[in-house]
């Protein structure tokens, strides 16, 4: 069905997202010059926002195209981000959007994977396996990036 | 039959009339006409030479059978044998549905085996119709079964079986169609019937019948007989549950269906047929069928989806699960004796194991357009599921929506933990880095900077100009400025090289490429550009291996 250019998508994909997540980064360092990293509180703060930053990121770098980008975007930051593709309206929709009526899904397994793939709630069965199958993707491709990032700045 | 010629138009314009008043009659002989009906003397009685007037005779007669609510099973077999036995005679001609309620002919007799019910016995059919109509409709709505029209009995000649369930459906469905659609039979109707197993069985049994009818009666509008019999063909997979389940009523149908199915083999292929069809069919059969028939057959259904359901389970191990509706249900029963018939005359194999992937388009769910729309939407469902399955790894083996449901669960959050810990890493492993030196340097490179050349190693040159140059080494200065925070690997004093020296060698990240020497934002056209045209290069090489492998030449 969804039989996108593996590679070269991917590609796309994983240099948007690198590029993005890489600036998120420093940009968070940028802004917290010295924060009490080294205590736990600290650290833990610091890998929450690093979490979002990278979701945000990976958000941004899909664009508006999928619903759960959308729903991401929405959640965390309706704020005007660069190379943000579609109108801020959609995302903003979105969020108005009324998302407690669960569809009438199959099983408990369904309501489970809805709650895992952003944006997941309000989707019938059938869009929820594709953007599943989107948001797959692009979480390897996030996990790719991270690690390469984690493996080059702990050398 | 001969009587059919002159029956006929009385039958067709009083068939709505008598429709009704059968019901009612029905309705109040419901105990004892089901009873009769169920009578294994009527069996008997049939006499294959004039099965349907002797049957029908035999069955209004003998009101008096009690036994029909208290066999659910023999009841079932009944109706069976019985609808056999109208399909043996209708077998022998050509089953054209349509025709009763045009007015049979002569023809109409011979060939309405399932249609021709009506037709040979004018009156008595109708009532037996009628009857069963409201036995169905009674047991339906008290079973909270639905009655998902199921014209797909008889795609299978191989199951005798299913030709005579076929017969019957054709039968039924054709009178019921108009009779059911016509007058609303009150649920309380078959106080005697026992809603339970035999409701069940009945119903389902029935709804198939009435569907193939309703299906039987629009394809032959539209294509004829023939395409009635296509419709049969289609069966979903769950068929062996339920044919299990049914399987007294659908050895009963056997006799008609071989007849019939024979013909229907043929038309396997027509799928796309059938279903295009089917959705016309349906879109008609949506307005034929009135309201209750409507709820009856979506309680139906749902009853007829738990049992389909486990029997489905049973067998295609969830193929159905998700589509818990009516259709699925209807489908399934259907399918079941289609399936069967389908395996035998195919010679396929039941279902791939993949369930979902198993639709098919069903003939007779005329009334039930969310049968069609379910199918649809359960492909969909299925062709998604196959392509998760290339993404999860170790998903090939497994089969079954649940199963891969579950595993995709799995696989999503262990990547979600993945991006957690990873971010816990970079949390403590990029300390604070000390930006503002870096940025300064990179405004400073980057100012001083022109454009970059675009090819990646004419870059290695420009990047000496360039203290961003990168050189597909070690991480150096820059990144590890940038990066670690802890001096021990990367000491400010790289830094300050970096900001001296025009060439930077930034780490090679794999699979990485280009973003991660973006420093801030400042550099970002630069980086662009370069990253761009390292990023081409990179690929060339090998950049998709996100692995170690490749070494990505990252330029600022």
């Amino acid at each position: 069905m969804i039989s996108k250019g593996a590679t070269w998508n991917s590609n796309s994909c994983r240099i948007k997202f690198a590029r993005r997540f890489v600036s998120a980064l420093l940009h968070m360092r940028n802004r917290n010059t010295r924060p009490g990293s080294l205590t736990i509180e600290g650290v833990r703060t610091h890998t929450q926002r690093i979490k979002i930053a990278a979701y945000l990121s990976m958000a941004q770098a899909v664009g508006s195209r999928r619903a759960w980008s959308r729903a991401v975007l929405s959640k965390h930051g309706s704020r005007a981000r660069r190379h943000s593709r579609m109108g801020r309206s959609s995302v903003g929709l979105k969020k108005t959007r009324v998302i407690r009526s669960y569809p009438p899904g199959e099983l408990g397994q369904a309501k489970k994977l809805r709650q895992l793939v952003p944006g997941g709630k309000t989707m019938d069965m059938c869009s929820l396996l594709e953007e599943t199958a989107h948001y797959i993707k692009c979480l390897a491709t996030q996990v790719k990036v991270m690690q390469t990032l984690a493996d080059n700045f702990s050398k | 039959m001969e009587k059919e010629s002159t029956t006929p138009p009385n039958w067709t314009t009083s068939s709505f009339g008598m429709e009704i008043q059968p019901n009612e009659l029905n309705c109040a002989a419901a105990d004892q006409l089901p009873n009769s009906f169920f009578n294994p003397n009527w069996d008997n009685s049939v006499d294959h030479s004039d099965p349907f007037d002797s049957s029908l005779s035999s069955i209004v007669s003998s009101p008096a059978a009690s036994n029909a609510a208290a066999i659910p099973g023999s009841n079932c077999l009944m109706i069976t044998e019985l609808i056999g036995r109208l399909g043996s005679i209708c077998n022998s001609g050509e089953i054209s549905p349509q025709t009763y309620i045009a007015g049979n002919t002569t023809t109409n007799n011979n060939s309405t085996n399932t249609s021709g019910y009506n037709t040979p016995l004018n009156s008595p059919p109708k009532l037996n119709l009628s009857i069963m109509d409201s036995q169905i409709r009674g047991r339906l709505p008290i079973n909270g079964h639905q009655v998902p029209f199921h014209p797909t009995l008889v795609p299978f000649s191989a199951d005798p079986g299913f030709a005579e369930r076929a017969a019957r459906f054709s039968c039924f469905g054709n009178t019921n169609c108009i009779g059911l659609n016509e007058t609303d039979l009150p649920y309380g109707v078959m106080p005697g019937m026992e809603y339970g197993k035999m409701s069940n069985a009945s119903s389902n049994q029935q709804f198939k019948l009435v569907g193939s009818q309703m299906g039987v009666k629009e394809n032959n509008k539209q294509e004829g007989n023939v395409a009635v019999k296509r419709k049969f063909i289609r069966l979903p997979r769950p068929s062996t549950p339920e044919n299990a389940e049914l399987g007294d009523s659908r050895e009963g149908s056997s006799v008609s269906e071989q007849i019939p199915g024979g013909e229907v083999s043929t038309k396997v292929d027509s799928d796309a047929n059938a279903r295009k069809r089917k959705s016309i069919s349906r879109g008609k059969a949506k307005e034929t069928p009135s309201t209750p028939s409507a709820k009856d057959h979506k309680t139906a259904v749902d009853n007829e989806e738990s049992n389909a359901k486990r029997i489905r389970q049973d067998e295609d191990a969830g193929n159905e699960k998700d589509s818990a509706k009516a259709k699925a249900k209807a489908d399934s029963k259907a399918a079941g004796d289609g399936n069967q018939k389908q395996s035998k005359d195919n010679s396929k194999p039941s279902e791939p194991p993949k369930d979902y992937i198993h639709v098919r388009a069903r003939r007779g769910q005329a009334t039930d357009s969310h049968s069609l729309a379910e199918r649809v939407r359960r492909e969909k469902i299925s062709e998604r599921m196959k392509f998760l399955q290339d993404l999860v790894p170790g998903c090939n083996k497994v089969t079954g929506k649940a199963v891969m449901l579950d595993e995709i669960i799995n696989y999503v959050q262990s990547l979600q933990r993945q991006v957690e810990f990873l971010s816990m890493k970079l949390a403590t492993v990029n300390p604070r880095m000390d930006f503002n030196m870096e940025a300064q340097l990179s405004k400073d490179i980057f100012q001083s900077r022109g454009a970059l050349p675009p090819t990646l190693y004419p870059l290695d040159s420009a990047m000496r100009s360039i203290p961003y140059g990168y050189q597909p080494q070690q991480m150096q200065a820059l990144h590890g400025g940038i990066a670690n925070e802890t001096e021990n690997r990367f000491p400010v004093n790289s830094l300050a090289a970096l900001s001296r020296n025009p060439s930077v060698q930034l780490p090679p990240m794999d699979g990485f490429g280009e973003a991660v020497p973006q420093v801030s934002a400042p550099w970002e056209d630069d980086l662009q550009s370069v990253v761009q045209m390292g990023f081409g290069q990179n690929q060339q090489q090998s950049f998709h291996g996100s692995g170690a492998a490749a070494q990505m030449k990252v330029e600022l």
